[in-house]
């Protein structure tokens, strides 16, 4: 069958030219005008299969076969939620998984095959992944934003092409005006032969003609290579290398030779009390960090360091 | 820390005997480039032995310690103790008769401040100078490279002072010494005394605190033996201990053996130095002024030649290519 037709009403598109089919959730096809008349309150049911439906979810079919059509929907009500990019999996086997779940539910919500079950598997799905779905709603969002861009730039361009294409009509108008101007004054004053000078000024219109012929292909390679693609532009970064990284860094307590008796450690200071001979550190002091532990304890390591020290001969750098 | 700085690895010596060849070898090369066509006679008529100078520096010694104390406004004891040990290096390599005493010890002092945080400008810091404080300030600036590039710019120096913090608040807690603070007086005496000697080129500050400890001990009439063999060396290797009982003892026989330098000698020499010492570092004299303008000049004359070179370069290229033009153009002539 090549006519398209309302299945209701029964008008073809040969009777009726500006006829238009649309098509629910449920796949099937209604003319504008059908939907206009059973949708008046703005619900109804399928004249088909009684599913109750909405108008406002009435739209235009875009494909002969309304099963297709009705695949469209269902593939775009779904993908909303299951937009994971193959960037979210580690391994291309767990998108590939992915991938044919999605493709098992679309089936299934097209051909009425456990409608039930796989609605629950869509809800589940989305409260499992509530906070990566909104994720990749953003980013779908600055796609669009990108294309958006490039209309822009399109738009843009069309302008400036647009402009040149008038000053140059302008400029070939004065020229010719030019031309004329120059052939009615040599006309007028030469004392060559007419004909002569018709021709000459023929033939340098004619060479003129072939310049400019030549010069705005020229412009339009220009033009056709000068749009820049925001999404190419973005593809020309190298791919960040993942660095194999190597064992983690561990702090090691730098170690200073002594040369002399161990000095107490942090906790020596209070246990032994050391910190009791210190004149303890003022409010002032302590706004800057200073504790009277920490020039306690260098004083008595600086007392210990070097007690031992015996010169010798064999170490001396003079 | 001492054991892993350079004073310890540069600058802290054997024995007397290194200091006294290291002296012994700046004079030397000092007489024998100055006196080169001199008899052994005339020389030692002219120029100061090693043991002329090492007097002198005594003298001026004193006066490095009495224009610390005289400073206004007064400095912490860090900066005297710093700027002593950057003028007795600096004349372990140096000959007295080479560069005047009096101009590096304030360039000493000056450059402790610096290095000790002791935050000054140079024209305070010539406020406590008599005589011509321009000509001071500008001695100071000029020496003050000269110095760091003769110490090696090792410029931390580690002092005595904050062991003494440190081994007293020791004391406080694991001695039974009854008020330690009766020490105080007697530390400081022999910490400043240590200065106009040689032992901070010979051992290691925290040594130098515990002689400073125990002399001070000995003068009120207690002992701290007992707190030094056992409490904090504790139970120490047999070796180390008569080590350190040496150092203590030869760090206060040193401090004892101090004496003035006799006042007619230090004139005579004085009167000698005059007239002997390099007048190429002499700020007084002509050669001194017109090294100074020279190098002044040099600065000038470097931006002028570099024009000088550059115009005759042009000149060179033009002639070069009037040359060639006359070649390639044969037939117009």
């Amino acid at each position: 069958m090549d006519e398209q037709a309302c299945p209701r009403c029964k008008t073809t598109k040969y009777r009726n030219p500006s006829l238009k089919l649309m098509v629910n959730i449920c796949g099937h096809a209604l003319c504008e005008s059908c939907v206009d008349l059973l949708f008046l309150k703005g619900s109804g049911s399928c004249p088909e299969c009684n599913v109750p439906l909405r108008r406002s979810n009435f739209r235009v079919q875009l494909f002969e076969d309304s099963m297709v059509e009705k695949e469209v929907d269902i593939r775009k009500r779904v993908l909303r939620d299951f937009n994971k990019k193959e960037e979210d999996f580690s391994t291309l086997r767990e998108y590939n998984d992915y991938l044919e779940e999605v493709e098992t539910i679309v089936y299934n919500l097209t051909n009425n095959v456990d409608v039930i079950a796989t609605n629950k598997t869509i809800e589940q799905y989305k409260k499992e992944n509530k906070d990566l779905i909104l994720k990749n709603k953003s980013k779908i969002g600055r796609e669009e934003m990108e294309l958006e861009e490039l209309l822009e730039e399109e738009k843009q361009q069309d302008e400036i092409r647009k402009r040149e294409l008038v000053r140059f009509e302008q400029e070939e108008k004065k020229k010719k005006v030019r031309v004329k101007e120059a052939l009615i004054d040599e006309l007028m004053f030469s004392n060559a032969d007419a004909k002569n000078i018709l021709e000459t000024f023929a033939n340098s219109v004619q060479t003129t003609k072939e310049e400019v012929k030549v010069v705005p292909a020229i412009r339009a390679t220009q033009f056709s290579t000068g749009i820049k693609f925001g999404r190419q532009r973005q593809q020309n970064f190298l791919p960040v290398p993942k660095i194999e990284e190597g064992p983690l860094y561990v702090y090691e307590a730098p170690r200073q030779p002594t040369d002399g008796p161990l000095p107490p450690t942090w906790e020596d200071l209070e246990v032994k009390g050391y910190i009791n001979h210190m004149e303890s550190e003022k409010d002032e002091h302590r706004a800057g960090g200073y504790r009277s532990n920490i020039s306690c304890l260098r004083a008595l390591q600086e007392a210990l360091a070097g007690l031992y020290h015996v010169s010798d001969r064999t170490e001396l750098v003079s | 820390m001492f054991p892993v700085s350079t004073q310890k690895k540069y600058w802290t010596f054997v024995d007397e005997t290194d200091l006294i060849r290291l002296r012994q070898e700046a004079n030397r090369k000092f007489v024998l480039k100055h006196g080169a066509n001199m008899t052994e006679e005339q020389r030692k008529q002219t120029f100061l032995s090693a043991a002329d100078e090492r007097l002198l520096l005594r003298q001026y010694e004193l006066q490095l310690r009495d224009f610390c104390r005289r400073f206004n406004p007064p400095m912490p004891r860090s900066v005297i103790g710093t700027a002593f040990h950057y003028f007795k290096r600096f004349y372990l390599h140096n000959s007295v008769m080479d560069y005047h005493p009096k101009e590096i010890l304030v360039t000493c002092v000056y450059l402790a401040c610096k290095v000790e945080e002791f935050n000054i400008s140079i024209q305070q810091f010539v406020a406590n100078i008599k005589g011509d404080r321009e000509k001071a300030s500008d001695i100071i600036l000029n020496d003050e490279l000269l110095l760091m590039q003769q110490l090696n710019f090792h410029l931390t120096v580690h002092n005595p002072y904050r062991p003494v913090t440190g081994l007293l608040v020791d004391i406080k807690t694991r001695c039974s010494l009854k008020d330690p603070d009766r020490l105080l007086p007697g530390i400081e005496e022999l910490l400043e005394r240590t200065f106009l000697t040689d032992a901070c080129l010979l051992y290691a500050p925290s040594q130098i605190a515990l002689a400073a400890i125990l002399h001070a001990a000995s003068k009120i009439q207690e002992n701290l033996d007992s707190y030094v063999t056992e409490t904090l060396f504790g139970r120490p290797s047999i070796d180390i201990l008569p080590n350190i009982i040496e150092a203590v003892r030869k760090i206060r026989s040193l401090v004892r053996s101090i004496e003035n330098p006799p006042r007619e000698m230090v004139r005579q020499l004085e009167k000698k130095l005059e007239k002997c010492r390099n007048q190429e570092n002499n700020p007084d004299s002509e050669i001194y002024k017109q090294r100074m303008q020279d190098m002044l000049d040099e600065e000038d004359e470097r931006s002028s030649e570099t024009y000088a070179r550059l115009a005759r370069e042009q000149a060179n290229d033009e002639e070069r290519l009037l040359g060639i033009s006359k070649v390639l153009s044969p037939s117009a002539s």
